[in-house]
């Protein structure tokens, strides 16, 4: 026996919502009629209340169908802390509120304002019940659903005039433009990636939000609105009008925001209503002052009209200032994002992404799922690019520069024998395996930041099986296309070894190895590990980016044969592949530095964590029913079904984060001189171009993180200097005088990097 | 009524649309699934149908033009309910007109 309950979604649902951008809820639930000609009720009372007196105790009649496991989910009638509809003898009492009664503008104000705070509660993530849905004017407009937007008025019938009271007009506009907008918004949400309950309440309890009716309409009511109002600048205080007048502007802004995918060809067209609308905020913050709050408008007794099983719970109170500034950076953000249509390149687009959602605060869920919208929309890649474009793209940035694997007449080739027939084939092939795991890091990126680590760990696993599919296709082509080996002098290894360039498994290897470092980081920027653990955790970390700094040297000793090949063709080539070539030269001078800072600032860290757990000045937290065995496994679940780089083993682990025979004064000297290598890193990173570091259209946030690298690199140094300082001072050596604060993330310079702060105690 | 007529006929009522009026005055409408020696009662795919408060009453009252008004209970879906046994002053069968004897 389900629950044939509403907020489960049937199947005609789903395809409207495939088949139209709006697609309304699924039809009400209607309730039957109780009067009916053919049907009687007979009052069975005493009948049955005889009847279950002879059942034994624990005995039950009960349908062969029906399990108990079901009646867990049943709502139970008259428990106050279920059933919404319970009336308490005072609800009784309780004078509806009247909607129609006569509001003097500061009211409406207020009202407004109140609406836009329960707006705001609503996409932090809080339901409609217990927001928007609290108000009686929401209430009267939504229900029942109008079929016109002549229906939809607070007084249905009985020949009102909804423009009789000017004041309840402009109140009406306001909340015809903030339902239909939130419509918007709502399929918006649903139509992409996000967590129920967990980012995002969809639920509309059956209400339509306005679905029914035309966007335009809404639009001319509120520019109705706006000239009553202008009209009656005599009767009321022109600063009134203003304030009022500005939240209508902002309802008109918002419908024209919310529908700007459609221009997602013409992007200055699409940031053109989030750019209006930023420009009128600040006043209407100000006008706030003038907004009389009607609290009486506003009930969580109405939550008993919703069709939900939920327990009635009270309405969320955000305050205006909280409200109103998560609505500007809705607006900010929302302009930003605009800026990710203009394409670059597919690296510039990653970083884009990845530095657009780490900012902090996170943008809001519906500036996130705008951008998987923007992203992935109609499986085009912002609007006009397809999937191969990006990933031919990306190949030629990272590791195949104007190779011949990616020429586009390879595909007109018939001949079954010639080996551009076999590349073709071969690449597209690859292209279909490596499409999902490539975008799915894109759309990982737009998730909430604790999904995007745990979605990352599941995301490795396929990344994985995309490399032996890599190396597979690699060997097929290296002997279509007759490559010949390269003599290439690893820095780790002594003497050369014959190597073949293997473009497809490089660029895989790389992308799997970065996502290992981000998995680790982000670690830290959520605070799964203990501070005693900071020491193995950095240990790792520089184990990884050391496996990607010799992976990427690799890489560049192949793009450096393909230029100097290309300089010794006596033809002058097409002159994309110069720059072609230079793009990617430039992309693993970046990538190495990268991986270079990542492994010296993480080895120097590792260090200090290592003296601070040597001189008991970070204590572990009792753990009673823990090992340090059980934890690294924990810890290192996630890259066990990694092949390469090899995990290391527990023992490996332990003395790589304790160096047993490595003596304090050399650890000392160790952490200095990495954070000193790490530190000029940062410097040459910071002093990046945009297109140098591949951030065209993000760029300021990335030189942002690239400095708060630097900053960490700083307050590693000084903090390995005050311990080194101190242990050289102190007589006893158990008593530094010291004291070791670990901050949170927050407060740390950079997320990634949590430097300790070293207290001297007097 | 001994034992087995009372299962028999509990049993019999399985599944058929029940009414059931709490004592807050709301009534139940959704199809029976089982039952107790409490009397608590499971109802499935139930709509809840709420009396007209005082205030509406009297609005209509005041709005109608003959003697008596008519106003429909308000209703929404509820899906799976429990009502428990102490809190139910009356329950109704739905029987079909025509096949009454």
């Amino acid at each position: 026996m389900a629950d044939f309950g509403v907020g489960v979604p049937d199947g005609s649902a789903e395809i409207a919502r495939l088949s139209l951008g709006q697609g309304s809820s699924p039809a009400e639930t209607l309730a039957p009629s109780i009067r009916s000609e053919g049907i009687i009720a007979v009052d069975i009372t005493a009948k049955f209340s005889d009847a279950v007196k002879t059942l034994e105790p624990g005995a039950i009649v009960k349908d062969g169908f029906f399990t108990l496991f079901d009646s867990v989910a049943a709502l139970e009638i008259m428990d106050p802390k279920m059933d919404s509809g319970c009336a308490a003898a005072e609800a009784e009492v309780e004078q509806l509120y009247d909607v129609s009664r006569p509001l003097l503008p500061e009211e409406v104000l207020g009202i407004i304002d109140q609406l836009l705070c329960h707006e705001m509660s609503w996409h932090l993530g809080y339901p409609l019940s217990q927001t928007l849905f609290t108000s009686f004017y929401v209430e009267a407009l939504s229900m029942p659903d109008p079929r016109s937007i002549q229906e939809a008025t607070f007084i249905r019938g009985g020949g009102h005039d909804p423009n009789e009271q000017l004041m309840l007009q402009v109140l009406r506009a306001y909340c015809l433009g903030m339902l239909k907008s939130c419509g918007y918004v709502n399929e918006r949400i649903k139509s992409e990636h996000y967590y129920e309950e967990e980012d995002f309440v969809t639920n509309t309890y059956n209400r339509t939000l306005l679905a029914s009716l035309p966007t335009s309409a809404i639009q001319d009511n509120l520019l109705e609105a706006m000239a009553a109002l202008r009209s009656q600048t005599s009767s009321i205080p022109e600063h009134l009008v203003e304030a009022l007048l500005l939240r209508l502007k902002l309802r008109h802004i918002f419908l024209d925001a919310v529908e700007c995918p459609k221009h997602m060809k013409e992007p200055e067209l699409a940031k053109k209503p989030w750019k209006e609308g930023l420009a009128i905020l600040p006043a209407l913050k100000k006008t706030h002052s003038l907004a009389s709050p009607v609290d009486e408008a506003f009930s969580a007794k109405l939550q008993r009209k919703l069709a939900s099983t939920m327990p009635p719970r009270p309405i969320v109170q955000l305050d205006f200032d909280v409200a109103f500034g998560h609505l500007n950076s809705l607006f900010e953000d929302a302009m930003e994002l605009i800026n990710v249509l203009h394409y670059t390149d597919s690296q510039c687009l990653l970083t884009f992404v990845t530095t657009f959602q780490a900012k902090k605060p996170q943008p809001i869920v519906y500036v996130r799922t705008l951008l998987q919208t923007f992203l992935f929309d109609a499986m085009e890649v912002l609007g006009s690019m397809s999937i191969r474009q990006l990933l031919d793209d990306d190949f030629a940035i990272l590791t195949m520069p104007a190779h011949q694997y990616l020429d586009r007449l390879n595909d007109e080739v018939e001949a079954v024998q010639d080996p551009r027939y076999a590349m073709a084939q071969q690449m597209e092939l690859f292209r279909t395996r490596a499409a999902q795991p490539f975008l799915d890091i894109l759309r990982t990126a737009c998730q909430n930041r604790c999904r995007v680590r745990r979605t990352l760990c599941h995301l490795l696993r396929d990344w994985e099986a995309l490399q032996l599919d890599a190396e597979e296709i690699d060997q097929i082509l290296q002997v279509k296309a007759k490559e010949q080996p390269t003599m290439y002098r690893s820095s780790i290894g002594s003497g050369g070894v014959e190597s073949y360039s293997l473009p497809l498994s490089s660029w895989t290897y790389l992308y799997k190895l970065r996502q290992m470092e981000l998995i680790i980081q982000l670690g830290f920027e959520l605070e799964i590990y203990q501070a005693d653990e900071f020491a193995g955790m950095y240990w790792y970390l520089n184990y990884i980016s050391k496996s990607r700094l010799h992976h990427t040297e690799r890489i560049k000793m192949f793009v450096i044969k393909r230029v100097e090949e290309a300089q010794a063709q006596p033809m002058p080539s097409d002159h994309t592949v110069g720059t072609q070539l230079q793009r990617s030269l430039m992309y693993t001078r970046l990538s190495l530095l990268d991986a270079a800072v990542t492994w010296e600032l993480s080895d120097s860290l590792s260090c200090l964590y290592t003296i601070l757990n040597r001189l008991k000045l970070i204590k572990a937290p009792p753990r009673p029913y823990g090992t340090d065995e059980l934890r690294y496994e924990i810890r290192m679940r996630p890259f066990a079904p990694v092949g390469l780089p090899v995990l290391p083993t527990f023992e490996e682990f332990t003395t790589g984060t304790t160096q047993p025979d490595t003596d304090m004064e050399e650890l000392f000297e160790y952490a200095e001189r990495a954070v000193e290598g790490a530190k000029r890193g940062f410097e040459a990173l910071s002093k990046m171009t945009a297109e140098e570091s591949f951030s065209v259209g993000s760029h300021q946030r990335w030189a942002e993180g690239a400095k708060n690298g630097l900053k960490s690199c700083i307050a590693t140094k000084i903090a390995i200097a005050a311990v080194q300082k101190a242990v050289a001072k102190a007589a006893d050596p158990d008593d530094l005088k010291l004291k070791v604060e670990v901050p949170t993330p927050e407060r740390a310079y950079h997320a990634f990097w949590i430097v300790p702060k070293i207290v001297l105690l007097t | 009524m001994n034992k087995d007529e009372a299962h028999e006929y509990l049993s019999s009522l399985l599944n058929q649309n029940m009414r059931v009026y709490t004592t807050d005055g709301r009534m139940f409408r959704g199809s029976f699934k089982c039952t107790d020696p409490d009397r608590n009662i499971v109802l499935a795919n139930t709509h809840e149908y709420r009396q007209p408060s005082e205030g509406e009453r009297s609005a209509a009252a005041a709005n109608a033009s003959g003697d008596s008004v008519t106003l429909d209970m308000t209703s929404r879906y509820l899906g799976l309910v429990v009502v428990p046994g102490h809190h139910i002053v009356k329950m109704e069968a739905e029987q079909f007109l025509s096949q009454m004897k």
